[in-house]
């Protein structure tokens, strides 16, 4: 999401902000104790998934962004931008799955799905806006 | 869906901010508007209708 233009959207960049600085910071610290302290049994899972929690704390902030939002104008063109980045995601997803079904692809980590539909969503932003101008 | 909105801020010599500040929506949705390519949920229209004092209808106007 550009500049907010809207309450909204400033508390929706409140809230994205300390998320990515979060997920940073987590990432990092879970990628270190993997590592080097090798932990055991269930605290391997926790700090395995840890760095999930920020980014549905990010999920979470579009959601509300969403809800909050009271220009229905800006809520309509941002709805319409995330549609565009699910169907580039699912897309790119799907000829990905097949190519790697014959073995012309790798296998691909799930976690860079999340950020493949940030990029196409924003990418998408610019393009919905212009129609309506 | 062709509308007045256009003129009707123009003959108050109002600004797309000054609209925008009045109806509580944003600049580019005031923009959105009078260029005809977005229409307004019935509650915006509505609002619209209030501020200038006028008939719905006598802003909007239905194409077919």
């Amino acid at each position: 999401m550009g500049s907010p233009k809207s309450p909204a959207g400033r508390r929706y960049m409140a809230r994205m902000m300390p998320a990515m600085l979060l997920y940073v910071a987590v990432l990092f610290g879970s990628i270190y104790i993997l590592r080097h302290l090798e932990p055991g049994g269930l605290l391997i899972w926790i700090v395995a998934v840890a760095p999930a929690v920020p980014i549905i704390g990010a999920i979470v902030a579009m959601g509300l962004y969403m809800a909050e939002e009271t220009d229905e104008f800006l809520r309509a063109t941002m709805a319409q931008s995330m549609l565009w980045g699910i169907g580039v995601t699912i897309t790119l997803c799907t000829i990905w799955g097949f190519l790697e079904n014959a073995d012309l692809l790798p296998h691909p980590p799930l976690y860079l799905i999340f950020p493949l539909f940030c990029a196409s969503f924003g990418l998408a932003q610019p393009f919905v806006s212009r129609r309506y101008r | 869906m062709k509308n007045r909105l256009k003129v009707l801020r123009a003959e108050r010599d109002w600004s797309q901010a000054d609209l925008a500040e009045r109806l509580e929506v944003s600049r580019q949705t005031i923009n959105a508007l009078e260029t005809g390519k977005y229409d307004p949920s019935l509650p915006l229209a509505f609002r619209i209708a209030r501020l200038f004092g006028l008939p719905i209808e006598t802003i909007f106007q239905d194409e077919a």
